[in-house]
Parts: structure tokens; sequence; C-alpha cells
């Protein structure tokens, strides 16, 4: 009787120990279900601003690794000349390179409770990778649960020039600002 | 009136009407609208199945084929199984239309014009859908999975 007992205790348990890895084993990298990526430049002689819902992210809960890849060609513009701009060569070139992609990393990722609801502010470390060309990047991003929902707010600005991309001369050249602000919302 | 006159007149004219054509074209160029995928020609018709393995296998030959130096890149229509329908940030419908044995699948997007046209699809429809080709299927590293062929400006062709 005795070890009958023994035997079911320890199969219940060994039930839960496996239940229990292999729920968090699931649960450690979630992948985006909507994103938005708003491209905004502002000189005094116009603001433009381009919006993308087509970039696919994960985020790993358990080590804060951040990936997001952008089909450039999904940014859209108010303005058709703008965005064909955009697309060209002489700007993002975006039939020889699609995708952007950024790999980063959520250096704090202990100061966030992924269980509770709450706002967290963190800091984001990686790499930005925009017209084929690699740099280092530095933010803050926000972390917010809430219904056990993860979402990921930032704010990254790009100088232009780091990435090779500048307009020699023209219009463009004068009414897109050196250092663009790009703005990532993303629900997991 | 002196024929130096009627010359001057002349070129006078011909330079105003000159000035008020260039302007107005460049107007309209700078403000010309963006591109209506829908009344654009298709210019590629196939399953998801061979549009996914083309890009899966060379990534790069199928973006040539298909994307366009200025953004406007090829309009397909993909014939397909309905494998999920969400929506967007944006409030657009999105379709993915995948088969259960390929590795990636086809996510079109709607626009607020032809949302509503997607309301009678369900899962596993076989249905055809016009769109404009943004990017193409491929195994990224980083996010550790295949990504789908991104159809934007969608449209519903058929729905058997």
């Amino acid at each position: 009787m005795l070890i009958m007992k023994k035997t079911t205790i320890f199969s219940i348990l060994a039930v839960a120990v496996i239940s229990l890895t292999s729920f968090t084993a699931s649960a450690q990298k979630l992948v985006s279900s909507t994103t938005h990526f708003k491209f905004f430049s502002s000189t005094p002689a116009e603001d433009i601003q381009a919006n993308n819902y087509k970039a696919v992210g994960t985020i790993e809960t358990t080590t804060g690794d951040l990936v997001f890849s952008v089909p450039m060609q999904s940014f859209e513009f108010e303005k058709a000349l703008m965005q064909e701009h955009f697309n060209s060569k002489k700007f993002l070139d975006t039939k020889t390179n699609p995708k952007a992609k950024l790999v980063g990393k959520i250096t704090d990722l202990s100061k966030v409770d992924f269980i509770n609801d709450g706002s967290y502010t963190v800091d984001l470390t990686g790499n930005l990778t925009i017209n084929g060309v690699t740099n280092a990047i530095n933010e803050k991003a926000t972390i917010k649960v809430a219904d056990g929902k993860v979402s990921l707010m930032s704010k990254l600005n790009v100088t232009l020039n780091d990435y090779q991309i500048a307009f020699k001369k023209g219009k463009p050249s004068k009414n897109i600002a050196k250092t663009v602000e790009v703005t990532v919302h993303a629900n997991y | 009136m002196s024929t130096r006159k009627k010359i001057f007149k002349i070129v006078l004219i011909v330079i105003g009407v000159g000035i008020l054509i260039g302007g107005s074209v460049g107007y309209y160029m700078f403000n010309k609208p963006a591109r209506d995928v829908q009344n654009t020609k298709t210019d590629f018709s196939f399953n998801a199945s061979e549009l996914v393995n083309e890009y899966l296998t060379n990534t790069q030959k199928a973006n040539h084929k298909y994307l366009d130096e200025a953004g406007n890149s090829k309009v397909l229509e993909i014939s397909g199984v309905v494998a999920n329908i969400s929506e967007d940030f944006n409030g657009q419908k999105v379709i993915l239309l995948k088969s259960d044995s390929d590795k990636a699948g086809v996510s079109c997007t709607f626009t607020p014009k032809t949302n509503a046209n997607t309301q009678n699809i369900k899962i596993d429809d076989q249905i055809t859908i016009k769109g404009v080709i943004r990017s193409g299927a491929s195994f990224d590293e980083d996010l550790e999975m295949y990504e789908n062929v991104i159809i934007e400006k969608s449209d519903i062709v058929s729905n058997k």
C-alpha cells in the first residue's frame, strides 16, 4: 500500500514537472500578432510620414532577445511619388534589400514581470540593418503586460547617412531630415 | 502691329502655354495617386505553393523577378487554401493562404475598400486573391522561423 502511494505521488510529480517544463519551453518565444512601424521625417519644408503594418517580430521572454523583420516595400506614403523615391536605388533600394532587420536584446530584462500586469521602461541594444548596412543601436523601449498579453513600444532615431541613404541633390535632399524617427509598436 | 511685335506676342503665348503645361504636369506628377492595384493587369497567376517554393529555392532570383525598383512590384493572382483569417494594426483583414505541407504561406492584406469582401470567407476555403507583392518567403535565422510572402492591396477574385 505504502509502495503504491509512493509510486502514485512520484508519477503525479513527474507529470507535473514534465508539463511545467514543456509549458515554459513553449512560452519563451513570443511571435508578434500585429505590428506598426512608422517613419517620420520633419524639416522646415515639410513633414513626411509612412506607415508599415507588415513587420514580423519575436521576443524571448527568458533571455530578452528581440527580433524584427520589416518588409520595406510595405511602407505606405501619402504621395505615390514619395513612395517611389523611398524605394528607389538612390534611397533605400528595396529591390536589392527588401527587408530591414533589428536584432537586439533587452539588457535589463530582470525588471520585467511577464506574468502580472505592468509597464516597464527597458534598455534595448543591438544591431539595425537597413539598406544592407548594419549599425549598433542603443534605445529605450517600453514593455507592457496586460491580461497576459505582451506589447512593446520603442522609438529609434535613424541617421540616414549611417546607412548610406542620402539624396545627393534636388528637392528630396532638402525635404527629408538627416535623422528620421522610426516608431515601433508590436503586440505579441 | 509690326512683324516684330507679332513675333514677340506669339513667343510670349508659346512660353506661357509651355509654363502652364509644364506646371500642370509637374503638379500632377507630384500629387499623382498611388497605383490602383486592382485595376492593374495581373502579371502572374499561380498557386500559393508554387510561389512559396520558388522563393524558398532561390530568394534573390525571385526578388529580381517580382520586385520593382520604385516599389511598383508585380501584381499577382494567387490561389490557395485559407489557413488563417486575422486583422492587422490598421484594421485591415489578412488572409493566409497556405497548404499544410508547405513551410510558408502567402499572407494577403486587404484594404478599407475590400475588407468587406472577406466576410464570407472561411478557413479551408479554396480562393483566389489578387494583390501586389511586397516581399517573399524565406527562412529567417534570427526569427528562427519561415516568413510568409506578403501581398497587399488585396481583393478576392474568386471564391469557389
